[in-house]
Formats: C-alpha cells, structure tokens, sequence
C-alpha cells in the first residue's frame, strides 16, 4: 500500500479518535506540508504555527474528508494552504516580497517539472504553460507564495487594478482548459 | 455577502483558494462553507483544480519538537472542552452501550479492587476507568457522601508527574479537583461542594507536582467514565 492509498483510512481512525493515526500522517506529511507553509510565510516559526493550527483542524474535521470526492493529499494541503494564510492575513501579510528568487522557480521549466506527477498535474502544467506568462506569475505568486493582491501588484510594478484583472482572467482560462 | 450571480460565485471561490481574499471576507466565505453546499462545492471544485501546484513548494522539514508541542495543544483543548464536547476517542468510551459492558465487566475485573477496599456502605454509583487499550484501570464507587478511588492495574506517572482526580457534574462547565491520587492508588473524598450522581463524569490528569497549578485540568486526561447506578450491587 503506498503512502497516498494509507491516508484516507487513517484519517478515518483519526475521526475514530485514533491519536496514533494522526501521527502517522504527521510522520508522512509533514515535511510536504510544511515546505507549503514556508513558501506562503517565508518564517519557519510562523509555517510551524500554521502546521499546528493546521493538524488541530485535521483533528476536528477529519470526518469530513470523502475519499470519494478527492484524495487525501490535497485535502490535507489545502488545510495547511487556509491555515498558513490565515496567520499571513493576521500579520497584515507584511512579509517581505522583495526575495529575488520568490516566485521564479514556478517559472522555470525544471520547475514545472514538479507539477506532472499525475494526470490531473500534467493537465494543470499544460493550461498553466497555455497562460500568458503574466496571468500565470500572479496565479503562482498568490497560490504558493500567499501575496496578496497588493504584494503581487507591487513585485510586479503593475498598478493594483491590473494585476486583480490579470489574476482573474488567468483563473477564467485556467478554468475553461481544465474543464 | 456571497453573490447570488454564479459567475461571481465562482470567481468568489477561486479567490479564496488562490488565497487573495482579504481577512475579512475570507472569513465570510469559510463561514459561507458550512450553510451553502452548493458554494462549499465550488470551492471542493477550486481546490482540486489548483491542489498540483502545491508541488512547487519544496519540500523542508518542520523543527523537531514541533509533534509534541501539536500533541500538547490537542490534549490542553480536549481537556478544557465540555464533556459534551470531548474528543471523539473519549467520547467513544463513554456511548451508553459501553457503559453497560464496562459494567458487566466490571464484576469480574472489579473482584480484587472490591476485596481492597475497607469495608464500605453499598454504593449508588459505580464506573471503571479504562486505559487507552481499553483495559480497566480504576475503579470508582461512590454514593451521596464520599467517592472512592481504587487502582486495578495502573502504572505509576512519569517521574515529576502526578495524577489528580476530578469531578465533572452534569451541566457543570468546568470539573472540580477531588485531590492528587497517592502511589497506592486508593483515595476517599468527601466533597462538600458537589455530590455524586449518575452522569457524572470521573477523570484523571497528568499534572505537575502539586497537582494543577490553576484549579482546571492542565496536564493530558489519562483516565475518563461516567458514573452510571450501581444496580446489582
């Protein structure tokens, strides 16, 4: 059995109130999910606030996860994803965005790379790399990176009204490709 | 306010899994989650779409204490939650059906806890506290006056830990300390402030020495039942 085809039933023992199951996925998961919150916070000590908050979300939602409706994985992602984002919103979200290497890796090609390792990926890869490469950066720098509009407009030297349109148009085509 | 329109819907949607939703309305859409299926379904549709992207984060391990301080703070938000809401591993112990098995049960495995205790008046009420594995640990009777504690095979705490005993009335918000438990195991408490009744909830923390330093549990619950008749008894 591979790590992802574990995940769903541990989560179902967690819900039982399985405390060892919890740190069974902690065991699996977390260097992944940690390495998402740091992207989003860039602090270590903030992304292991987040990936606290986030396993007591786990914890208490766990019955809520349907592996007939997705994978384990990415509902454990996007539990870190709000949690991390939350603590970047209550911070005013006043991390430094002036980090030359932020962002660039989801731009080069290699990095791409990372994005193809199923099926659905290989699609997301293909409709991200159809983008302009400007609906695309403000897509990654938001959904890896947590900027806010604000942040993205600024790294970008785009005025504000710009950006919140590139994004929307990116998302729109993004979502026409993948459907 | 989520918009009625379902363009706007989505984008709405989109926006808060991209994650550029301001504080505010944010958290008007995670609380829209929970009373609109329909908006909570798009959001399931977002995440799905945009989830392979989180391969562009890379991978980096978290500090190494960070496990046990998660532990922690799920042990310290379990025991200060109401017994209505315990965690669900406890709550499991305490579902009627295994209440009546624990009590029949408890015959046999309360026997020799019986036989060490002093002779007592017969009690009203009775529970055995259960470890982690489901084994009996505790026995607790009590009736109007005094509650008896005797052990049945625990282990002794972690050096510089102690265990101390507590009351949870129906209804209360917060249980009552009826004192540390000494290394025999074997406690009477007459409490004066509250009285045994079925449904009360019997729990034993790990505390510091001196037993908890605020009056509420603050250590981990070791041990948890419910006081149920003493019927046969």
């Amino acid at each position: 059995m591979d790590a992802q085809a574990e995940l769903g039933p541990l989560l179902a023992a967690v819900t039982r109130g399985d405390r060892a199951a919890l740190r069974a996925i902690y065991e699996r998961q977390s260097v992944r999910l940690f390495g998402i919150a740091v992207a989003i916070l860039r602090d270590r000590d903030a992304a292991a606030d987040a990936l606290q908050d986030a396993f007591l979300r786990i914890a208490r939602r766990s019955g809520q996860f349907d592996p007939a409706r997705g994978a384990a994985e990415p509902w454990l992602a996007a539990i870190v994803r709000h949690a991390a984002l939350d603590i970047a919103r209550s911070r005013g979200r006043e991390v430094p965005t002036d980090d030359p290497a932020l962002g660039d890796a989801a731009f080069a090609p290699e990095a791409l790379d990372r994005v193809a390792s199923d099926e659905e990926a290989r699609r997301l890869r293909a409709c991200l790399e159809a983008l302009e490469a400007k609906n695309r950066q403000g897509v990654v720098l938001a959904f890896v990176h947590g900027l806010s509009h604000a942040q993205i407009a600024a790294r970008l030297d785009q005025p504000l009204g710009t950006v919140k349109a590139w994004i929307r148009r990116g998302l729109l085509r993004l979502r026409e490709c993948l459907a | 306010m989520i918009p009625a329109d379902p363009k706007a819907r989505d984008a709405l949607a989109a926006e808060y899994v991209l994650g550029t939703l301001e504080a505010r309305e944010a958290s008007e859409v995670a609380r829209a989650l929970r009373a609109d299926p329909a908006f909570a379904e798009a959001v399931a549709r977002w995440e799905a779409r945009l989830a392979p992207l989180t391969a562009l984060a890379p991978p980096e391990a978290p500090p190494p204490g960070l496990w046990a301080r998660i532990e922690a703070a799920l042990d310290s938000s379990a025991t200060t939650a109401s017994a209505a809401a315990l965690a669900p591993w406890w709550r499991r112990l305490l579902e009627p059906w295994r209440l009546g098995a624990i009590g029949a049960g408890a015959v046999a495995a309360g026997l020799a806890a019986v036989l060490l205790l002093r002779p007592a008046p017969a009690p009203q009420y009775m529970t055995v506290l259960l470890t982690d594995r489901d084994q009996p640990a505790w026995l607790v009777q009590a009736d109007r006056e005094a509650i008896r504690l005797a052990a049945l095979n625990t282990r002794p705490p972690p050096p510089d830990r102690v265990l101390e005993l507590w009351a949870l009335p129906q209804g209360a918000t917060a249980p009552t300390s009826l004192g540390l438990i000494p290394p025999d195991g074997r406690v009477t408490v007459r409490p004066t402030t509250i009285r045994a009744e079925p449904g009360m909830l019997i729990e034993i923390t790990l505390e510091p020495p001196g037993g908890s330093p605020t009056g509420r549990p603050t250590g981990p619950i070791q041990f948890i039942g419910r006081l149920a008749p003493a019927t046969g008894s």
